[in-house]
């Protein structure tokens, strides 16, 4: 008995130190946005919280903690309230089954890409029940765009995916990224590049980022599904947000760019300096190169109308992806190249 | 002493009566939609403690993520009245018959099926094991002409459903070719026109 | 006409206006930021600058203003109430020369209209009010603003001169 409540707390302690950090994370990305957008458009950015602006997402944080939670009247109180969770938790479940380093990971189970669906497709319901709820206009137009649109761009993402499973005939994460092991030309980025480019391209969709954010629409539609919402429960949704992005980013690294191995790995001298960093190391700095092209795209490109979004989705990357879906099952079949020997 | 898979499966499994229950006692649709979102999620739950991840996982990924979500986009756009009223109990008498009918047809199948005595205890659990190979292998081998046909007949469904939505294009239908759009350049849109000044000739 | 074609599906199909777009955030993301910290850093601004208004006197004391009205005439947005009267030793001056400061809109007419050079338009622009009727720039007000900002009005027009 002694012993399952020990697994039962260590399990408790290691969800604890992968949702702490993602927590500080996602602070940090707030703040790492709007000083990169800021760059980007020759301004600052915050600056005036601590050196640099650097306490700046805990002021917002507690600001945000401090406000009224505002009820609208005519609102479906229970569903107001429970779907900002809605939103949060599948944001968060996905942690579970990412590898971090070789073994690093919370559960190492064999369907890992499946639960990483079925979890991200979760998330839309929070935004569709928030919209509802909030019974108010804008509010609903906003849910209606975020769902029609993420569903659009599961079907893509999802036979990105699949042609990432074809490729290394597993779909255990850890499994995924070890297939890519030895050097970065064994990457499934460059077999698979046209995947990659839709699974991007989903990805910055599915998580309702611009160019692709007509959700918010602050300017049609003031902010879209969640214009009700105050305080925290505001906080949240944008927590799941900027959580998303980081997992979205971190699911790149592990299907298309080996992971945690490092990118000098089978190069003669290089490799041998950089043995002995740790594949963490690794992984974190590529999903920071991926989060600031998330933010460089968004510093970049004017938002999409909603019908080039649907036509995009439908008509462009599903039938791109499906081809290259047949596309590689040919090259497994015929073992192409150094990928799939 | 009941163990702590059964307490799971208990409590489970009461949640999934409870709302599947819900789904046909509930008034509004809306409600009534998210309980059986509800409903599928505790049968994926079910399915999880028999070690059927992949279907369970598909259930959720499929049902509950793309179905459900668009059963839900079309109930959240009806009028918010209470459409469903206790007094009509015109076809009752049917449902009844159907209900009896199905309910016999389960116990058939319970008692002469080898499923059950097969899922007291997953086959074989080992860690090479994966569910998601057992089943594909065979879906393409054993099953792969029915497999297909189910495949050809979702798409007669998707194309009969356009079909009959679909009616022809409008000639007055307002819409933009993007080709053009993108395509347009100054040398088309703008012209240049030198006019001289009236004041100066006078 | 085949050409621009080929051109333009190149251009579409390798979306080369997205990274022509990327190219050039990324190269503003690498240069100086253009901003100004405020209250730590000012904007340069010209001597010619409307600020705030003051009333000026000739070097012996004497207050410039005699009470022509010219000021009050050309004022479109009239902001300033004069009353003129004789003084003891003879001369005319004014006896109420009040500016509504919110009424003025900094056009520096007045300034232009001034045949003895009294009022002037200061290159101040950071000055406030906190309460009702501190709008009201009297007289007395506006020759001690004069006072107290003589020295950064011949320092504006030097350079304006130069």
């Amino acid at each position: 008995m002694l012993e399952a409540w020990l697994t039962l707390i260590w399990i408790v302690i290691k969800i604890l130190l992968i949702i702490l950090p993602l927590m500080g994370a996602v602070a940090y990305l707030t703040l790492a946005e709007r000083k990169i957008i800021g760059r980007m458009q020759a301004r600052m950015g915050p600056n005036r919280a601590g050196l640099f602006g650097v306490l700046q997402p805990l002021a917002d944080g507690l600001k945000l903690l401090c406000k009224e939670i505002i009820l609208p009247s005519s609102a479906n109180r229970f569903l107001f309230i429970v779907s900002p969770i809605l939103v949060l938790a599948p944001a968060l479940a996905v942690w579970a089954v990412i590898p971090f380093s070789e073994g690093l990971v919370l559960a190492n189970i064999n369907a890992g890409v499946l639960y990483l669906l079925a979890m991200t497709s979760l998330g839309v319901y929070g935004i569709l029940i928030a919209g509802w709820s909030s019974n108010s206009k804008y509010a609903f137009y906003g849910s209606m765009r975020a769902a029609a649109q993420v569903i659009s761009y599961e079907i893509s993402m999802g036979f990105a995916l699949a042609g990432v499973l074809l490729a290394s005939g597993s779909m255990n994460l850890s499994q995924i990224v070890l297939r890519q092991a030895g050097g970065v030309w064994h990457w499934f980025v460059i077999p698979l590049f046209p995947l990659f480019f839709v699974y991007w391209v989903s990805a910055i969709a599915e998580t309702n980022r611009a160019p692709f954010d007509v959700a918010e629409g602050e300017s049609e539609i003031v902010a879209g599904f969640h214009v009700e919402y105050s305080g925290m429960g505001f906080a949240i949704f944008f927590l799941a947000e900027y959580a998303n992005m980081i997992f979205v980013s971190t699911l790149a690294v592990l299907l298309f760019f080996g992971g945690w191995l490092s990118p000098f790995e089978g190069i003669p001298i290089l490799g041998k300096w950089f043995a002995w960093m740790p594949g963490i190391i690794w992984l974190l700095a590529k999903i920071s190169l991926f989060l600031f092209l998330y933010l460089w795209l968004r510093a970049t490109f004017p938002r999409y109308r909603y019908d080039q979004i649907m036509r995009l989705g439908w008509k462009i990357l599903i039938p791109l992806s499906l081809l290259w879906v047949i596309v590689v099952a040919l090259f497994v079949y015929y073992h192409v190249g150094i990928w799939f020997a | 002493m009941i163990s702590l898979l059964d307490c799971f499966f208990y409590s489970i499994s009461s949640m999934l009566v409870a709302s599947s229950l819900a789904v046909i006692l509930v008034r509004h649709p809306v409600r009534a939609a998210l309980f059986l979102v509800l409903s599928f999620v505790m049968a994926a739950m079910l399915w999880m403690l028999l070690e059927a991840e992949f279907l369970s996982l598909v259930l959720i990924f499929v049902y509950v993520g793309a179905i459900m979500t668009l059963f839900l986009f079309v109930i959240m756009m009806l009028p918010a009245e209470e459409s469903l009223s206790w007094k009509k109990w015109r076809g009752f008498p049917f449902a009844l018959l159907l209900f009896a009918l199905l309910l016999s047809l389960l116990f058939y199948m319970l008692k002469h099926s080898l499923l059950l005595g097969a899922s007291a205890s997953p086959a074989d659990t080992t860690s090479t094991y994966t569910n998601t190979q057992a089943i594909g292998h065979i879906l393409y081998t054993q099953y792969a002409l029915p497999f297909e046909m189910i495949g050809i007949l979702l798409l007669v469904a998707m194309v009969a459903a356009i079909m009959l939505t679909f009616r022809g294009r409008r000639v007055d239908a307002k819409g933009q070719c993007i080709n053009k759009q993108v395509r347009a350049s100054k040398q088309d849109q703008l012209k240049l026109v030198n006019i001289p000044s009236e004041g100066e000739k006078g | 006409m085949s050409l621009s074609f080929a051109k333009r599906q190149i251009n579409s199909l390798l979306l080369l206006e997205l990274f022509r777009g990327l190219s050039i955030t990324g190269r503003v993301f690498l240069t100086r930021a253009i901003t100004i910290r405020y209250p730590e850093e000012d904007t340069p601004i010209s001597p010619r600058f409307r600020g705030m208004l003051a009333l000026r006197r000739y070097a012996n004391g004497e207050e410039r203003c005699i009470g022509c009205r010219l000021c009050e005439a050309a004022c479109p947005a009239l902001a300033i109430t004069i009353e003129a009267d004789v003084r003891s030793d003879g001369s005319r001056r004014t006896t109420i020369y009040d500016i509504d400061a919110f009424k003025c809109m900094h056009c520096g007419f007045c300034e232009e209209a001034c045949p003895v050079d009294a009022i002037v338009l200061t290159s101040e622009m950071h000055y406030h009010m906190e309460a009702r009727g501190e709008n009201i720039f009297t007289k007395d007000k506006l020759l001690a603003i004069g006072d107290l900002y003589e020295e950064k009005i011949a320092q504006d027009r030097e350079k304006d001169n130069a």
